[in-house]
């Protein structure tokens, strides 16, 4: 059988950085070609990049946000791209700007219907959220890596709330021994 | 009525007796702890841990036949469903006086008064008001949805346990109301859905789902999954199925959860398919439209798990 780490898959990667200047989004938005900005909608001017595939969420006060990259170091490369445009429009953006990952999604999968219900009560309910009348997984907060995962019926799960790419790996592997020692792997 | 009450007295007796046998005796550490009539005596050294205890029991002399048949020391039993346990007057509003007459209008006026000013009283202060308030949300709730006293009675003393932990803090009183309501109903194993919930509540069901997890965790109340079989009996009274109905339900429920089929599915919609097809299979159909409005879920649910479910007894289609 494979390894359940084997299918983990990043889904998305959030980050954060500003270039530490008030913006005024009206005029960027003017100059930026392919700029979305509707301060109606939402508050945030959105910068889309292709390659790698991004958006940017450039804010009033300089915060960046980098969402919909699929690794680490799309988000870097996609945040270079922003950097490189803003300076076009003769706004001062230092050179390495500190970029903050601020959470990962993955998605993994173990390879075999799950039965929550059993794992609801084996895991301990004090621990867990399983309310198929609201929600069809199970949600599953783990104290190290902090991150929470959410267990389907299908043995497909998603994790998210961790930092660093190493964290999902540590949840799976956390959570399919957990699941082995109650014999609900099988 | 009366005897339920009286029979969950004596219940509670019986328990407050286990818990004195698991308790030690101070002085010899022996665990022969034993409650005799109104004294609580280790029968290992004869310590008399407690004396003069109040006895919860009702009334056991009588003279006569009619003394007899109404044993009682007080009136009606405490209960959490009151923000003070039951125990103030309320002054009803029949304006007849102890006789049955009816009061003129002089005194009618008076108790008027009088029955303003008690309802004024009766709350100290705000908390209690919010408690009175948040109570007689639920009573209401639960006399639209048709439960029983003691799920009233459990809503209750989870909502005031909610007040003591200050839980109910940012949230509004409906919300908590509604929550607890609901996870009552489901820790007495007679679930409300949270859409028949929503019916009666003054709230959306969005934020009752929030509330009651929120309240659940922080409680730790560990309230186990719905099981589908515990909404069997009440969707198969509603839509006039026979006891065969149920049972054929029943096992189609446990053989398919078995499978795993029922993992993250909802269970209203589980057991409203498991009763489709055991009336399909009892010769006493219904259409799955009559199944989906009793269940309050759609027809599409029906008949997605209906196949699962089928498939899972073997039957094919």
């Amino acid at each position: 059988m494979t390894d359940p780490k084997e299918t983990i898959n990043i889904e998305n990667v959030v980050a954060s950085t500003g270039i530490g200047q008030e913006l005024d989004l009206q005029s960027v938005a003017m100059d930026l070609e392919g700029a979305d900005y509707d301060p109606e909608q939402f508050p945030g001017l959105v910068y889309r990049t292709q390659d790698p595939k991004s958006a940017a969420l450039i804010f009033r006060s300089g915060k960046i946000v980098c969402t919909g990259a699929k690794s680490t170091d799309d988000v870097h490369e996609s945040l270079r791209i922003v950097f490189d445009k803003l300076r076009e429009l003769s706004i001062k953006v230092e050179d390495d700007p500190e970029i903050v990952v601020q959470n990962i999604v993955t998605s993994a999968d173990l390879g075999r219907q799950l039965n929550l219900n059993a794992i609801a009560i084996g895991l301990g309910l004090e621990n867990i959220e399983y309310e198929p009348e609201q929600f069809p997984g199970l949600v599953y907060r783990l104290d190290d890596p902090e991150v929470v995962a959410l267990l389907f019926g299908s043995g497909k799960l998603v994790i998210t709330g961790g930092k660093e790419p190493k964290d999902a790996e540590h949840a799976v592997d956390k959570i399919t021994s957990r699941l082995e020692e109650l014999g609900l792997l099988d | 009525m009366e005897r339920a009450t009286r029979e969950r007295e004596k219940e509670q007796r019986e328990q407050a007796q286990t818990n004195d046998e698991a308790q030690q005796c101070p002085e010899c550490n022996s665990a022969n702890v034993i409650t005799d009539q109104s004294e609580r005596v280790c029968e290992d050294c004869g310590l008399v841990l407690e004396d003069d205890q109040i006895d919860h029991g009702p009334e056991w002399r009588a003279f006569n036949s009619s003394e007899r048949d109404q044993k009682s020391r007080v009136g009606a039993p405490t209960t959490k469903t009151m923000h003070d346990k039951g125990l103030t007057t309320q002054i009803d509003w029949k304006d007849k006086d102890a006789y049955g007459r009816s009061l003129d209008a002089k005194k009618r006026n008076q108790m008027n008064r009088l029955r303003k000013w008690q309802e004024r009283i009766r709350t100290k202060d705000a908390g209690e008001r919010n408690l009175q308030f948040a109570l007689s949300e639920i009573d209401r709730m639960a006399s639209a949805l048709g439960v029983p006293r003691s799920v009233r009675e459990v809503a209750s003393v989870i909502y005031r346990r909610a007040l003591k932990e200050d839980l109910i803090r940012g949230r509004s009183i409906e919300g908590v109301a509604t929550a607890c309501l609901y996870a009552a109903c489901r820790q007495e194993g007679i679930p409300r859905t949270l859409e028949e919930v929503t019916e009666v509540a003054r709230i959306d069901q969005k934020e009752i789902g929030r509330t009651y997890r929120y309240v659940a965790q922080e409680l730790s109340l560990e309230i186990q999954p719905t099981d589908p079989k515990e909404y069997l009996p009440r969707f198969a009274s509603d839509l006039e199925l026979s006891e065969e109905v149920i049972a054929k339900a029943r096992e189609i429920i446990d053989t398919s959860a078995e499978q795993g089929l029922l993992s993250g599915k909802s269970p209203s919609g589980f057991a409203a398919a498991a009763i489709y097809a055991a009336s399909l299979l009892c010769n006493e159909k219904k259409t799955q439209r009559e199944v989906a409005n009793v269940a309050n879920v759609t027809e599409v649910t029906i008949r997605n798990r209906y196949q699962e479910q089928i498939e899972a007894m073997g039957f094919g289609v």
